[in-house]
This record gives C-alpha cells, sequence and structure tokens, in this order.
C-alpha cells in the first residue's frame, strides 16, 4: 500500500501464492466469525453451528429490528432510530472534539518551539499506560460531583460522555495530526508569518487548509472511537446505544437471536462503509500514526 | 546557599510557566491541557483519595470524609494471597499478557513480511482484513467470538470439531476447561486486536527500507528465508522493542474486549478476568461496589503502568526519537 518498497521485481509467483495461502488460513477463523454473524442476520435460525440446513433466508430480522420490535413475542418494542440517533450524536461529538483539540495540539508540537515540548510529548506517550479502568473510576466520582438537576441529567450525560470519551483519543489524535503537519514545508508558513498574520491565522487559513486528508482521518478515526465505544457509554450515559442495547439483548430470555445479528450487523455497518471507501486513508493514517 | 540555589530554581520554573502562558504554543495547547488534566490527572489523584476511604456502592455523602488510612491496601493484599476468587485474577493478567504479548509481536511480524512477499492487491486486503478487528464495534466483536467458542451445539468451534469427528459433545470451552479454557478465549479476542498494531509498525518501517538491498539480495540468490532473517529482521530491531514495550502496557490495562465476554458469562468470572477489568467490575458491575478496594487495587495499577511506561520510554530512547521543530521563528 505504502509508495515504499515492494519485492516485485525479482520474487516467484509460487512464493507469492505460498504466502497468500498461509495468511488465508490464519485469517479463517476471522473470516468465519464476520461472516457468520452477517448470513445469520439474514436467516430464520442462527447459523453458526455450520449447518446448511439452519439458513432459511428471510428479510424478517431487518424489518422487525427497524420496526423495534426486539422480540417476536409479547410487546417489547424500543424505538430503534432513537437508540442510533444516540450513537450518532455520541460519535458525532467525539469525533468533532477531537478533531478540532488534535489539530492545534498537533500543530502546537509539529512546528512550535515552547518550553517542556518534549516532556509533553513523553506525556502524551505515558498516558497511554495509564488504566482506562482506573480513570473511569475516577471520572465516574467527578460526574456525580457536578450531577445537575433532574431535567438536565440525559443533556449532561450526552455532554460528559463526549467530552470524557474524546479525551481518551487525544494523544493518538496529536500524533497522527503532527505527522502531516510535519509534511507541509516550512517556506508556506514563513511567507504568512513574514506578511504579518498571527500564529493562530496562519494555522487555520493557510496550513489546516492543507493538511485536509489529516482532518479527514482524524474525524473518521474519531467517529469510529465514539461509534464503537461500550464502557463510557454505559458507564454516563443515560439513553442507550446501539453497543448497550445488544450489551443487555443477547442473552435475555426474550431475545431473537437472529435479529440480534441483525442489530449487529448494523451496528457493524460504517466500519465496514469506511473500509470500502476509504482503504488506502485508513493503511496510510494508521502508518503515519505510530511513527514518532 | 541551598536556599539561594532553591529561590533560582523557583523564579526559572515561574518565569518559564509565565513565558509559556504568553507563547503562541499556549493558544493551541490549551484544550488539550485542560482536558488532560480534568480525565486523566484528577481522576487519578481521586482515586488515590478513594483508596483511602470506606466509601461502598458510591454513597459519597456517606462515606466521603471518613478515612480508613492504608486499610484497602491491606484488605486488597490480604485478597490476593488469599481468597480463592482474587488469586486467579493475578495469575490470569500474568498469562495474559505473556501470551497476548507473544501473539501480538510474532503475528505482526509474519503479516507484516508475508504481504511484503505478496503483490500489492493481495497485501492490501490481508491487511485491511486484520484491521478489522481493531476497527469494530466493540460489541459486535465479542458478540462474534461468543458465537464462536459458545458451549453449546450453536457454537463455531464446537460444531466444527464434532462434524470432523474429534468430539462427540459440545464443550463449555470457558466455563468448564479451567484455567486454559477462558484464558485461550480472551487471549484469542485480544491477540485478534493486537497483531494489527504490530502489523502497522512492522509494515511501514519494511517500507523505509532501502529498496537496493533487497534487490542486491536477490541477484545474489538469497532465498525468501535468508531475506528475512539477514535483512528484515535486523533492521526492525528497534521497532520490536518499541511495539513490545507498546502493547504491553496496552494489555496491561485492556479490559473492554473482554468485558462482555465475562458479563455475558462465555467464560469464567475467575480466570477470564484480568486485573483491569476487576477493578471495573467491582467498581460498576458488583452487587457490593466496594469502592474502596477498586480504587486501592486502581492506585497499585497505576503505579505498576507508570513504571513500566518510564522504562519503556527509557529503553526506547525517546530522547533521541523527538527531534527540535525546524527553524521556528
Amino acid at each position: 500500500m505504502s509508495a515504499g518498497l515492494r519485492d516485485i521485481e525479482l520474487r516467484s509467483r509460487k512464493t507469492e501464492i505460498l504466502m497468500v495461502v498461509t495468511a488465508l488460513m490464519f485469517s479463517i477463523p476471522l473470516i468465519l466469525g464476520y461472516g457468520l454473524l452477517i448470513l445469520s442476520s439474514f436467516s430464520k435460525e442462527m447459523v453458526t453451528n455450520l449447518n446448511p440446513k439452519d439458513f432459511i433466508p428471510t428479510l424478517r430480522n431487518w424489518f422487525l429490528f427497524f420496526e423495534g420490535r426486539t422480540a417476536v413475542f409479547g410487546g417489547i418494542r424500543v424505538n430503534i432510530w432513537h437508540i442510533v440517533l444516540n450513537t450518532l450524536i455520541v460519535a458525532l461529538g467525539v469525533s468533532f472534539l477531537v478533531t478540532l483539540v488534535g489539530s492545534m495540539t498537533g500543530y502546537a508540537v509539529s512546528r512550535l518551539r515552547f518550553s517542556g515540548r518534549k516532556k509533553f510529548m513523553a506525556l502524551l506517550m505515558l498516558l497511554h499506560a495509564f488504566p482506562g479502568s482506573v480513570m473511569v473510576v475516577g471520572i465516574y466520582f467527578l460526574y456525580l460531583m457536578f450531577l445537575p438537576s433532574y431535567q438536565m441529567v440525559r443533556l449532561y450525560s450526552f455532554f460528559f460522555v463526549i467530552v470524557a470519551r474524546a479525551s481518551l483519543e487525544i494523544p493518538m489524535a496529536t500524533w497522527l495530526m503532527k505527522g502531516f503537519f510535519d509534511m507541509i514545508p516550512w517556506e508556506v508558513e514563513w511567507a504568512a508569518l513574514v506578511d504579518g498574520a498571527s500564529r493562530f491565522k496562519v494555522w487555520r487559513r493557510i496550513i489546516l487548509p492543507m493538511v485536509k486528508p489529516g482532518v479527514a482521518a482524524v474525524m473518521l478515526f474519531g467517529f469510529l472511537a465514539g461509534w464503537m465505544d461500550i464502557i463510557y457509554v454505559r458507564t454516563f450515559l443515560v439513553d442507550q446505544t446501539l453497543a448497550t442495547w445488544i450489551e443487555s439483548n443477547i442473552n435475555a430470555e426474550y431475545s431473537y437471536l437472529p435479529l440480534v445479528a441483525a442489530a449487529g450487523t448494523f451496528y457493524l455497518l460504517p466500519t465496514i462503509i469506511f473500509f470500502l471507501l476509504a482503504q488506502r486513508l485508513i493503511f496510510t493514517i494508521s502508518a503515519t500514526g505510530v511513527k514518532g | 546557599m541551598t536556599r539561594e540555589v532553591l529561590g533560582v530554581a523557583k523564579t526559572n520554573l515561574f518565569s518559564k510557566i509565565k513565558d509559556f502562558i504568553r507563547s503562541d504554543a499556549f493558544i493551541f495547547l490549551f484544550p488539550a491541557i485542560i482536558l488532560i488534566i480534568v480525565f486523566f490527572f484528577i481522576p487519578i489523584v481521586v482515586s488515590v483519595y478513594m483508596s483511602f476511604t470506606p466509601l461502598k456502592n458510591w454513597n459519597i455523602a456517606r462515606y466521603i470524609h471518613e478515612f480508613v488510612g492504608f486499610e484497602n491496601y491491606w484488605r486488597f493484599f490480604y485478597m490476593v494471597t488469599h481468597d480463592p476468587t482474587v488469586r486467579p485474577i493475578f495469575i490470569t493478567t500474568i498469562v495474559f499478557i505473556l501470551v497476548t504479548l507473544a501473539i501480538n509481536v510474532l503475528g505482526g511480524l509474519g503479516l507484516a513480511i508475508a504481504t511484503f512477499f505478496m503483490g500489492e492487491r493481495e497485501a492490501g486486503s490481508t491487511q485491511l482484513l486484520w484491521l478489522l478487528p481493531r476497527m469494530t464495534p466493540i460489541a459486535v466483536y465479542s458478540m462474534i467470538w461468543y458465537y464462536f467458542f459458545h458451549g453449546s451445539a450453536i457454537g463455531t468451534l464446537n460444531s466444527i470439531l464434532m462434524s470432523l469427528g474429534i468430539i462427540h459433545k459440545p464443550i463449555d470451552w470457558g466455563q468448564s476447561i479451567i484455567p486454559w479454557g477462558p484464558w485461550l478465549i480472551i487471549i484469542f479476542v485480544n491477540g485478534l486486536v493486537g497483531v494489527s498494531y504490530g502489523m502497522i509498525v512492522f509494515t511501514s518501517a519494511i517500507s523505509n527500507i532501502p529498496k537496493e538491498l533487497v534487490i542486491a539480495a536477490r541477484v545474489d540468490g538469497a532465498s525468501n528465508w535468508s531475506i528475512t532473517k539477514n535483512i528484515l529482521i535486523p533492521l526492525l530491531k528497534w521497532h520490536i522493542v518499541y511495539v513490545t514495550t507498546w502493547q504491553m502496557l496496552s494489555l496491561l490495562t485492556t479490559y473492554d474486549h473482554i468485558f462482555l465476554l465475562v458479563e455475558w458469562g462465555l467464560v469464567n468470572r475467575y480466570y477470564g478476568t484480568t486485573w483491569a477489568l476487576y477493578i471495573y467490575n467491582m467498581a460498576f458491575t458488583a452487587a457490593e461496589k466496594d469502592l474502596g478496594l477498586a480504587a486501592a487495587a486502581g492506585v497499585i495499577l497505576v503505579i505498576v503502568g507508570a513504571i513500566l511506561g518510564l522504562l519503556a520510554l527509557k529503553i526506547l530512547g525517546f530522547d533521541k526519537m523527538v527531534k527540535e521543530p525546524r527553524g521556528d521563528i
């Protein structure tokens, strides 16, 4: 994928086939796991037992899911679109905040000389060693300390979960954006600064438009981080998201499993869409994101 | 004289901070600094405080002004050494970290090298496939492996083994084969997530290796194996150390991918729980939420993580890694 070295010139065809087959063999559980989940969502029975007789194609699971009838019997109904909307709000909120803070911090770390710069970068790496579960305990304490009146709690919990979850992604977003800022020639910036523009203005008007792929990448990663999260959502958010809905439905007595499989497949969609649309981007960013 | 030296140091620090606030960098760093303080540092301080109180069930108003000194810590040490429900968690954490780490590093290295010998398209698809676990919503990812390892005949692994005639009735992998059943499952599930990290780092490192080296070796008739052994691996040494230390820290603190597997009863509660997850469950899902104990266990984990983290930065030579920005005005 990268523009760099590929061992094309003198490699034998046989080796290549051997490598592909080996890689494929190790990938079997992965392909099987994802494939069976998606297949089950279109079947009357779960097909995870690999029995072709159980595969009875139907779209009923999807209809039931979108109608919010999460159990085939009994009157259990949820507004599934509401749950999707909640998930979306969290994901978009995290994405926005991560992009904003990440592109500011990344710029400072890439371009500015300030005392403690090295220490700050070391700190960003060390934050990775902070145990998430311990932080959640402390953060929940803060959450309770600032709990507003009853009417405001739902709104507060959305705000809180977005800011708290976005904070976790700051180190990633900063390193990623730093990689993109590092690639812009200094001359561009010098020209603007010599003309008397302030640093902030230069960043916003000139530099930021030049790192659009980077911004897109951080937005995408931020979105997925918010979209996929379960721990922060189940701990802080009053409302349900797709994650907590699946959590509470998988071994509930009334659950109709192929329907839960449909919910899971639906929940997986953004990941798949991003993979189809932005393959190149995902891989290049993943690569720049981890370079010092 | 010491006092004078201290005085100088103090004004230095003070003026440093003042300089920093006046500098351009301050505007750009302000949001990040606030968020890091509020959501990383204060929670840790709060946890330290909580570990000295008898806080239970989040009843803050009642317990927060009581102090019990180090009692929670003694209780925790006592439980680790004596309680048969807590001790497994430590053995599990150690086994989990060591085995998963080996899988992550070797698997990542294997994938990076294997894709190096492939054509561009095959390489791209393989890499994307292995990135999938990291990008999948955690609930869906847990669900996939829940069905894969399920203890009844609906489980994929059981039905494969049964149709091959290796076993005759379904095995409850996570609950009945203690301890290796649950260990195998949590290691497998986290191993797949972690492999992609090593793969990405190694792939981008390989793509920076001068092309001439490999071509020259090929012309000399070197085999794939000798190219791997004599060129790729030696040039990846630093990256291997980097991935190993970084992954180790990740594994020490990870808990979200195992959380649902324990909650859904796929794996044994004691042999499927790691230290980090134990803290979360003690604070949020246990019947009696013993927060003093959870916080004490957490503080010790923070200390272990910080020591390992600092050690990692030392080993990796972080100072040399960071370059000063060029030509700043």
